[in-house]
């Protein structure tokens, strides 16, 4: 370690700046690049924001409002999966502390479903294991999402913001049946 | 609105750089306020880190909570991460900077201010702690500190956090007057490096404290003392948001003040650029506060155009950050080379590293390099739901918030309070271990989390104690065992630390406080003394008024259409409490 301090050449202000100039460049390339990258994999639908749709085990939150101490009135007041008359499926989850209707959520595999959660009481999270389908749940609000869950088997769904003193025991599945069975709530 | 009507009934001393001949009462009388403002918020931080190990254990899957000694303490896991965000979060960062960036600024313009003014907003902001701390105390505001209605805390803890938020903004506003007097008594002179970052901090903050003291005071304190009839969650969420994200910057900048300014001096180098560091303070000026919504990419009835867009200014706030890790870094290689440092990285070695206070720097970081890396990943609007309200995001924010500001801050106390109080440091090598320490186990606990998060764990939750079998399916037992031990390193390290801190500040004063000096480096490109002569990007970069109107602007025309929509639709949600 001893070695003898020999005066040295300092960095001087022009050939820094001139590094600075290039970092600068640089930073802001990288950061363009990011969100093209970002951007196109929206317009692709790798990952499906702006379309509201997806593919693969991905969810898109649109929009939608109902009265959380009205949910009788609206199609929450039956939670579960439902098909409509132009062969579609829908699933209503209403999420309230510290459960989620319904407890269990059974969807066939291979077809799209579209999922609405709201909370009735206070901020909940509905994240399911294993996916990209992760939303803030608030009352008053409805999240939804479309997407197609393709291998049959069994996912946790989470809710992972904090919503009170139950809140780590808020914890259920989405069962997903082989594409044959055709599933009804 | 946010400038106080304030009027100093002493009247600011304007001479050049009236440093040079301080008051000696005067300045006795600053150093004793902001020995306040740091001490109080040091007191605040350990008791929010003594809180931090059971949050570790909770995460390393053993839940502590049924012990009958906690169970006396605490009324839950819940009240546990409360105290520990509001304090550590809110509170020492508030604490401190006030009484950091009131000293600086002051010192470096050599002006006066009113002391019985800077007095009130210490006692305000302090009554304002005090206020809040009742109802955490007694569990009756288990909200977290993001405190998100409907969940409904006391009112108490509602209106003590927005007169402590509030008194923040009387700092600000001080300090931006002293300046602006200042200014007014040297025309043509360029505001000295320290000041120009503190008056661009403050005047960032002004502007980004106004989504969260609106969402207090018009929607929350009304709604939990029962004058109205609920809260819109989504408005709500969106004004603390507007302040919950550039609060993060108002948390580094005081930091990045010491970096650019003082670390050189420690290192034996020199600032690599002062009109680049005044540019780096612009743009957060600039751009950190219009990119909230991208803490909210989850959350249902917000645009996704609007959502990109604060996309691309989020990443847009990563440049001055670049810039900084450029400049720092050079005027680092700068001292080490001056010391004999050789090679393209053997210089490094040369660097003092056995100087607690420039290690503890350099360290916070060395974290916040991961930390910012993460930043980028969770403001990206394709990877949010992957991470999003998981165990990732604390593990991103404790090498942040825990390294890159509080490291700094432990390591600037290191020299800032000897310099306020005139007594030695003790023990400078325990000292060293605290730091290090502090580092390895927030490198630790980081990694333990992000891996929890990405297997799926949430966060916030007391996963140690769900009965469910998800956890256990996880394939947990490695990220566990480091988050485990991240809080016992973190623990010996932090209490390490307040040894020092404590036997310093209880030690007998022995010398004159200037005998440590500030240390301001030298500039290998200096700004200049004079906006004449100075080089275009000075000229550009002073002034800060017109830059911050700039900046408000930009602000409203990034939430107006994402506001207004929100209002127009407003559905009022009752408050419940349910813990």
């Amino acid at each position: 370690m001893a070695a003898p301090h020999r005066p040295v050449r300092r960095l001087d202000h022009r050939t820094l700046e001139r590094y600075e100039n290039i970092w600068l460049g640089i930073a802001v390339v990288l950061l363009l690049l990011l969100f093209a990258s970002v951007f196109s994999s929206m317009i692709s639908g790798t990952f499906p924001l702006l379309r509201g749709t997806g593919g693969g085990h991905a969810g898109g939150v649109t929009s939608g409002r109902v009265d959380p101490r009205n949910l009788a009135a609206t199609p929450f007041a039956k939670p579960g999966l439902r098909e409509n008359a132009d062969g579609s499926l829908e699933a209503f989850v209403v999420a309230r502390a510290f459960n989620f209707e319904p407890a269990v959520l059974r969807v066939p595999a291979g077809r799209p479903v579209t999922i609405h959660v709201t909370a009735a009481d206070v901020v909940h999270g509905y994240y399911v294991t294993g996916t990209n389908i992760n939303a803030e749940i608030l009352p008053g609000h409805v999240a939804s999402f479309t997407l197609t869950f393709r291998r049959p088997g069994e996912q946790s769904v989470i809710c992972n913001e904090y919503c009170g003193i139950g809140h780590h025991g808020m914890i259920t599945r989405v069962v997903v049946d082989p594409p044959t069975a055709r599933s009804r709530p | 609105m946010t400038t106080p009507p304030l009027r100093p009934s002493v009247p600011l001393v304007s001479g050049p750089r009236a440093e040079a001949t301080p008051d000696a009462a005067f300045l006795a009388s600053l150093k004793k306020v902001t020995q306040y403002y740091v001490v109080t918020g040091f007191l605040a931080l350990l008791v929010g880190i003594l809180l931090g190990p059971l949050q570790a254990l909770n995460y390393a899957g053993i839940n502590v909570y049924d012990y009958p000694v906690l169970r006396a303490l605490l009324g839950s896991y819940y009240q546990g991460l409360t105290l520990h965000g509001v304090l550590n979060a809110l509170v020492f960062t508030q604490f401190f900077i006030s009484g950091w960036m009131l000293y600086l600024p002051v010192r470096d313009l050599g002006v006066r201010i009113n002391m019985r003014f800077a007095w009130f907003s210490y006692l305000l902001m302090t009554a304002g702690l005090l206020t809040a701390a009742v109802p955490l105390l007694t569990n009756n505001a288990t909200v977290l500190y993001t405190f998100y209605p409907p969940l409904e805390g006391s009112p108490l803890f509602y209106i003590g956090a927005g007169v402590m938020v509030g008194s923040s903004l009387l700092v600000a506003g001080q300090v931006v007057l002293a300046w602006w007097h200042w200014k007014r008594a040297n025309p043509g002179r360029v505001t000295p490096l320290v000041a120009f970052g503190s008056v661009a901090t403050w005047l960032m903050w002004s502007i980004a404290a106004l989504g969260i003291v609106v969402e207090v005071v018009v929607l929350l304190i009304p709604w939990s003392l029962g004058l109205t009839s609920g809260v819109d969650p989504l408005l709500a969420r969106t004004l603390f948001w507007w302040t919950g994200h550039p609060i993060v910057y108002f948390w580094v900048l005081p930091a990045y003040i010491s970096w650019y300014a003082f670390l050189p001096r420690q290192a034996g180098g020199r600032i690599a650029s002062e009109p680049l560091a005044r540019l780096a303070f612009v743009l957060f000026l600039i751009f950190s506060v219009p990119v909230g919504l991208h803490h909210q990419y989850a959350d249902p009835n917000i645009s996704n155009t609007w959502k990109s867009i604060h996309m691309l200014l989020t990443f847009l706030v990563a440049v001055p950050s670049l810039l900084t890790a450029f400049s720092v870094a050079a005027s680092l290689e700068d001292g080490a080379r001056a010391r004999g440092g050789r090679g393209l990285v053997g210089w490094i070695r040369r660097l003092p590293w056995g100087n607690a206070s420039f290690s503890a720097q350099v360290l916070a970081m060395t974290s916040f390099i991961f930390g910012g890396a993460g930043g980028v990943v969770n403001a990206s609007l394709a990877f949010g739901p992957v991470v999003h309200n998981t165990a990732w995001i604390p593990g991103h924010f404790h090498i942040t918030v825990g390294t890159a500001t509080t490291l700094t801050f432990m390591g600037v106390a290191l020299w800032f309070v000897p310099h306020l109080t005139g007594k030695r440091l003790f023990g400078p090598r325990l000292a060293s271990w605290s730091v290090w320490l502090w580092f390895v186990g927030m490198m630790l606990f980081a990694v333990g989390m992000h891996w929890q998060g990405l297997l799926g764990v949430p966060r916030r939750s007391q996963m140690s104690a769900t009965v469910q079998n998800v956890y256990r399916e996880m394939n947990l037992a490695v990220p566990q065992a480091i988050t485990g031990l991240s809080g016992v390193i973190l623990l010996v390290g932090g209490l390490l630390f307040f040894w020092v801190l404590f036997r310093t500040l209880l030690s007998k004063r022995v010398q004159d406080g200037e005998a440590v000096p500030i240390p301001y480096s030298e500039a290998i490109s200096p700004a200049g003394e004079n906006l004449a002569t100075a080089s275009l990007l000075t000229r550009r970069t002073e002034p800060l008024l017109a830059i911050s109107v700039f900046a408000f602007l930009l602000v409203l025309l990034v939430y107006a259409p994402v506001l207004g929509p929100m209002i127009a639709d407003a559905q009022l949600v009752p408050g419940v409490r349910l813990w």
